[in-house]
């Protein structure tokens, strides 16, 4: 199970999807994030505004991403069934689900470490010293403060990605 | 008008509003930089989203406001949503009264929060007339040739 696990991320991580019009892009942010490209997120975020902002963050570096905007939304897309998602971007003041019930049910149909779960929340809650650690408790890889700035994202994002690559 | 004096004219409306403290910086050039020829009015757009989005929570901040006892939870929860997107397109000083409101909100102070709403109504408006301005001179001005530009 846990060959076929890494199989998967590596394959995965190594697609490289080229987009018309993506070029410019390529050359702001060169090697350091090209791992990133051709990673498949979904992007759980209830505020229209930050899920339009976040998603063209995450297309510029390269990411193919599912927007999604309530925690219903995410589970019908996540599910038991088999979902191609590598990444899940989860916002955690959703409006419907608490955040982290979201991420237990992920958990508790997927796999312990698949997808990864990144949890964006607001500076003032992340400053609280217990979140990260409920964090990782909860099954989550990682937080990400907004409001969500390019370089935050791609760091934790990288950061995520490579542990779990070093793991398997 | 001269295509350089046009964009010239857009930067430096641009550099005043981050120097009066009403754009962030980081958060408004980030938004600039989504920008690109697939996306070539992305910044516009997004504040566009904004104000049409924040208007309901404007809206639902004054009713919430208006009842008699005020249920300080919504309050907080439709202005920590506010101020969430507020501060996603660097409105620095909406973000400021916004934070300002909560700890009202938080302390049970309705006087201090109807008091405070007022002034984040005021940079809200006052925000949306500059940004409005500085997307019309930035249309007139034309798009921004990008390959050239010096980084």
């Amino acid at each position: 199970m846990g060959l076929i696990l890494r199989f998967q991320l590596r394959q995965s991580i190594s697609l490289t999807i080229s987009e018309p019009g993506e070029s410019t892009s390529s050359e702001h942010h060169p090697n350091s994030n090209s791992f990133l490209r051709g990673l498949q997120v979904a992007l759980v975020e209830s505020d229209d505004l930050n899920r339009s902002v976040t998603r063209r963050l995450l297309e510029k570096l390269g990411c193919s991403v599912t927007p999604l905007s309530s925690g219903y939304e995410c589970l019908s897309a996540i599910g038991p069934a088999t979902s191609s998602f590598q990444v899940v971007l989860l916002d955690l003041q959703l409006p419907d689900l608490d955040g982290f019930e979201v991420a237990a049910r992920i958990r508790k149909f997927r796999s312990r470490s698949w997808p990864l779960i990144l949890a964006m929340t607001s500076s003032s809650a992340a400053e609280e010293d217990d979140l990260w650690e409920k964090c990782m408790q909860m099954g989550l890889n990682g937080v990400i403060r907004k409001p969500i700035l390019l370089q935050g994202i791609a760091n934790e994002l990288r950061r995520v990605v490579l542990q779990a690559n070093r793991v398997v | 008008m001269d295509r350089n004096q046009s964009h010239r004219q857009v930067a430096t409306m641009k550099q005043s509003l981050f120097d009066q403290g009403y754009l962030d910086h980081e958060q408004f050039n980030q938004l600039e930089e989504l920008q690109d020829d697939a996306n070539p009015n992305f910044v516009e757009e997004v504040v566009t989203l904004y104000y049409r989005d924040s208007a309901r929570l404007v809206h639902s901040i004054e009713q919430a406001l208006e009842k008699s006892p005020i249920d300080f939870n919504k309050l907080d929860s439709y202005m920590h949503q506010f101020r969430g997107s507020s501060s996603s397109i660097g409105a620095k000083k909406v973000k400021a009264e916004c934070s300002l409101f909560r700890e009202y909100c938080r302390a049970g102070n309705g006087e201090g929060c109807m008091r405070t709403f007022q002034q984040v109504k005021k940079e809200y408006t006052a925000l949306r007339k500059k940004l409005e301005t500085f997307f019309q001179l930035a249309r007139q001005a034309g798009p921004v040739d990008r390959a050239r530009r010096p980084k």
